[in-house]
């Protein structure tokens, strides 16, 4: 066998931790030896994190047990995003973790939801999606595997302590064998042939040599940016927040089993259910508020006592040029920033992680390989670009400036084609790979307010009172079954209940 | 307010414009849209056959065809892939069998291990660890079970007699309620962004709001009428007739196409229940069509009878839904009978036109992504056919040097690089061929690549070793219990006693 890959991971956030979990998690002893540095001293940006169902896959691939995840991270389960007032004021739509309906004839249910709306009936679509009903009704449970269930028809994924999370998979990878060093980097050295990264230097005057660096320094871009000098794409004529700031909140009411997410006049709030508190941000742009009449806005829309002052983070909506260059691979915020409105940031760290995984090199690392990795990266971040766009886009606000900016601005042209389409026949075009499927973009057109025109033609071979008799039915087993799912809250406090999130019930102040 | 589409025309001839109509017939004639065949003069001949990947089953399904009834009426053959002979001076032919390679281990891909032991001198090809490969070579017909569809995707294509194929598609779609007007085309009436009407010589015209042209290479309407570009894509394909002829059926039936390269071009065998079509693709400047068929004889092995030729230039139409006229099959994209590749072009067009079946007569929105869709479609298809031609090894021969030198379109190029350095696959949006069939040929025609996966070094030696025996051992032990293709069709369609079409 070869030498075994000597692998230098900069950075220990969540994008460090889960690089170093799934090299010494799935990857056989031997092909690699994998070091993390990281230093106590910097933070870590995570802020209470949302994610997205591919999480799930990333942590039973490595071999994480999942009440154990959750329980040490005080992980709430996600069913979807809740929507308030982007499309226009007033509106609340969830982008659930499921489809809306099953196909007949081969024909999306939608397109027969459609021909019904034009046929006088006002039907909400969400009335035919399981995980959206189940979430305005705080409920959970996991979905079966029956084809053609109801309770198949959906996905979840989970609010988690990003910080926690970070823990919890160094615990994992140093039970495992992985090498952390506590330090800083202060140097990186260039190999002079070919302009590789030979080593770094670190505070304590250690030099770490490596074969592969992987970059998870976070907006600092240590190795990819400032070393390398790889350049910045910038998206911020799409997407103009540049700024926010995060607080997290005691948790009052009930547990809801989906992240929120409301426009603001500047940008927009998330609010993110955890066991124990809940995780609140304003994301904002500096051209349209200032940072004072952002932390106010913030404090004055919380559903619980801050717990602690306002946290400010910078950042500029965009991507690294390429996420991995000679011997550096970046992952998470050292490759790219989209702000975390469809919780996608975990998501493309997997992806980076999956396709190193699938294109792991050799020592003598082959420039097909960097091509190829670039290659699929690239095209999940510009899906994922054109989807975040959408959000902005497609509004009828009229009560701030922001609002009227991203209506008026110009969108990329495959997304400007995919809305057109939409509007003109509902047909949404399913990519070969790779977020997002037409299920989401369905929600998120039709809770912007956006309608087709017309419905598939196909529609038509079924009579109409077959259609409106199947939406009836399916209303009935969608309400039926989200009626018989557990309590949210409960079920988290059964299946997995956090230390805190048990001394928070018990009265004792954490 | 939009106008419907209340009228379609086809205009055309044999299998795209049967197809078509069926599936339209099939698809939209329950609300009232009326579908008329303008049937052109049959370009086919007694000796041509229709090439089927897997795919058509999932087609016919939708078009009520029951899979019986088509073999039967068709003396149809199951294909379970295409053997590749001659291609390269000094390497045995290969099976590009519809199926995968050995199962992954550890969950990383077979093809890495295959390297790895390759490269430790394993002789034993890699198309050995496919089900349908080996089944294909011992012209068996693969019943599916647990194990089988847990270790393989194997599934089988088709070979059909394309005239009996082109009578069951019209009789089913005649019965299903489909028009038909025969003739030979006078004149084509325009309006400023489409077509208006169709006259056939004698008089007849046929107005429609949308229109297609399944009129195979001549494009009479998106070409000709139209006017809409074609971009030649000869410089990939050097090939510019194509001989069709047949010989004696084969005993026993192969499971599989074969095609073999000679001097100046290639030629295939495509077995049907009742005789054996043979197809040559040929540069008329290196071979005369005579001495083609002469060749074409002795290269089947066989007499061969009533040999005819067509010209032939690969390409596709810029925009083959320009206004309200929809190309579809070889009117929209000309591929080489290679690869199955000319009919799944008239089902990829099929699928399209009706996932996008205009909602409005006078806003037709759907150009535009039916276009981008069926054009990437088409040229992967031709990518993956290009791969055959830019990986020959028949060096030394002037045909077959120009093919090899050719600079192959930069997606093929790309493909090529990453599967020579890595045995990746990079798999685009729109691809016929999935990473399996890619490496199939890939493989081949020989282009090894020069690395593999590092985490299949972490296998030990005999652990490996057991379990290429175990899947050599399983896939030995399925082959022996499968039926032959003949045993097969005997059971499950047999020949019409009289031709009922």
């Amino acid at each position: 066998m070869p030498a075994p890959l000597r692998v230098v991971i900069v950075g220990g956030g969540t994008a460090g931790w889960m690089c170093a979990a799934a090299l010494v998690g799935a990857v056989r002893p031997g092909v690699c030896e994998v070091r993390l540095v990281e230093s106590d001293e910097i933070g870590i940006v995570g802020v209470g994190e949302a994610t997205l169902p591919q999480i799930k896959e990333f942590n039973e691939y490595i071999g994480v047990i999942e009440a154990d995840f959750m329980r040490k991270t005080n992980a709430t389960f996600k069913l979807g995003i809740e929507f308030v007032d982007w499309g226009f004021k007033g509106s609340s739509y969830i982008h659930p973790f499921g489809v809306h309906g099953k196909p007949m004839g081969g024909v999306p249910f939608y397109q027969y939801w459609t021909k019904a709306r034009q046929g006088g009936r006002t039907d909400d679509i969400e009335d035919f999606c399981l995980p959206i009903v189940a979430s305005r009704l705080n409920r959970f449970d996991f979905p079966t595997t029956d084809e053609g269930g109801i309770n198949s028809t959906f996905a979840y994924a989970y609010h988690f302590d990003a910080n926690l999370y970070a823990g919890f998979l160094r615990e994992f990878s140093e039970a495992r064998g992985l090498r952390r060093t506590e330090g800083k980097v202060i140097d990186v050295t260039l190999r002079a042939q070919d302009g590789h990264i030979a080593a770094i230097t670190l505070n304590s005057g250690e030099v770490i040599e490596g074969d592969l660096f992987i970059d998870c320094s976070g907006f600092r871009s240590l190795l990819m940016g400032k070393a390398l000098e790889v350049g910045y794409e910038d998206w911020t004529p799409w997407l103009p927040c540049d700024r926010a700031l995060a607080v997290p909140c005691e948790r009052t009411g009930p547990l809801t089993p989906y992240t929120r997410s409301t426009a603001r006049e500047a940008g927009w709030q998330w609010r993110i259910p955890l066991q124990h508190r809940t995780g609140n941000g304003y994301v904002y742009s500096s051209r349209f508020i200032s940072d004072d009449e952002a932390a106010a806005t913030l404090l004055a829309n919380l559903d619980g006592a801050a717990l602690d002052d306002p946290r400010p983070l910078r950042f500029q909506a965009g991507r690294r040029e390429k996420s991995w260059h000679r011997n550096c691979v970046a992952v998470g915020l050292a490759s790219g920033f989209l702000e975390p409105l469809e919780s996608t940031s975990i998501y493309l760290i997997q992806v980076a992680i999956t396709n190193l995984l699938k294109l792991m090199p050799a020592r003598t690392i082959d420039p097909a390989l960097v091509e190829e990795f670039n290659r699929l990266v690239d095209v999940e971040y510009e899906r994922v670009r054109d989807f975040l766009i959408l959000h902005y886009h497609a509004n009828t606000r009229d009560d701030a400036p922001l609002w009227t900016y991203c209506r008026e601005m110009d969108v990329p042209e495959s997304l400007r084609r995919r809305m057109s389409l939409f509007q003109h026949r509902g047909h949404i075009h399913k990519y070969g790979q790779g977020l997002f499927a037409p299920p989401s973009w369905l929600s998120v057109f039709v809770g912007q307010g956006l309608r087709p025109a017309h419905y598939d033609p196909l529609v038509d071979n079924l009579p109409y009172e077959r259609i409106v008799a199947e939406m009836d039915a399916l209303r009935d087993s969608v309400a039926l079954a989200a009626r018989s799912m557990s309590d949210h809250a409960a079920f988290v406090d059964d299946y997995c209940a956090s230390p805190a999130a048990v001394r928070l019930r018990e009265g004792v102040a954490s | 307010m939009s106008r419907p589409i209340r009228s379609v025309a086809v205009v055309g001839r044999d299998v795209s414009a049967w197809l078509t109509a069926l599936a339209l017939q099939r698809a939209f004639g329950r609300q009232g849209v009326s579908v008329t065949v303008v049937e052109l003069p049959s370009a086919l001949r007694a000796v041509d056959a229709v090439i089927a990947l897997p795919a058509l089953e999932g087609l016919h399904r939708l078009l009520g065809l029951d899979e019986s009834e088509v073999l039967a009426a068709c003396s149809g053959v199951y294909a379970l892939g295409q053997q590749f002979a001659n291609w390269s001076r000094s390497r045995p032919p290969f099976v590009h069998a519809y199926d995968s390679q050995g199962a992954a281990l550890r969950q990383i891909p077979f093809l890495h291990y295959w390297l790895k032991a390759r490269a430790e001198g394993l002789n034993v090809a890699l198309e050995d660890f496919s089900l349908g490969a080996a089944a294909a070579k011992h012209g068996r017909f693969i019943v599916h079970n647990d194990a089988t569809d847990s270790f393989s995707k194997a599934r089988n294509g088709y070979h059909l007699d394309a005239q009996s194929y082109v009578r069951l598609l019209r009789h089913k779609a005649m019965a299903a309620g489909a028009q038909r007007v025969a003739g030979t085309l006078d004149r084509v009436a325009r309006t400023p962004v489409g077509v208006a009407s169709v006259t056939l010589n004698g008089g007849t015209s046929v107005a429609a709001d949308l229109f297609v042209d399944a009129s195979g290479p001549d494009a009479v309407l998106a070409g000709r009428a139209l006017e809409v570009p074609f971009e030649s894509w000869s410089s990939w394909f050097p090939c510019d007739r194509i001989l069709a002829a047949s010989g004696p059926r084969l005993k026993p039936l192969p499971a599989m196409s074969r095609i073999s390269a000679f001097g100046a071009g290639w030629m295939g065998m495509f077995p049907l229940q009742d005789r054996t079509p043979v197809v040559a693709a040929y540069d008329s400047r290196r071979i005369s069509d005579e001495e083609m068929a002469r060749t074409a004889s002795v290269l089947a092995g066989m007499a061969l009878g009533d040999a005819v030729v067509s010209p032939f230039a690969a390409g596709c139409r810029a925009a083959p839904w320009t206004g309200n006229c929809v190309a579809i099959g070889e009117a929209a994209a000309c591929l080489e009978p290679l690869d199955a590749a000319p009919l799944h072009m008239i089902h990829l067009g099929i699928s399209h036109l009706i996932t996008l079946f205009p909602v409005d007569a006078d806003n037709l929105l759907e150009a535009h992504p039916y276009n981008e869709a069926v054009l990437s479609h088409a040229r992967n298809l031709r990518d993956f056919q290009i791969a055959h031609y830019r990986l020959n090894e028949r060096l030394d021969e002037s045909f077959w040097d120009g093919a090899r030198a050719a600079e192959p379109p930069p997606g093929l190029a790309y493909k090529l690089d990453l599967f020579a350095a890595r045995g990746a696959v990079a798999l685009y949006e729109d691809e016929t061929f999935q990473e399996e069939n890619w490496i199939s040929i890939l493989i081949g025609h020989g282009l090894i690549p020069r690395g593999h996966d590092p985490q299949a070094d972490a296998m030990p030696r005999e652990e490996q070793i057991q379990s290429f025996q175990r899947m050599l051992g399983f896939i030995a032990a399925e082959v022996r219990e499968m039926p032959s293709i003949e045993a097969q069709l005997e059971l499950f369609a047999p020949p019409p006693s009289s031709a009922s079409f």
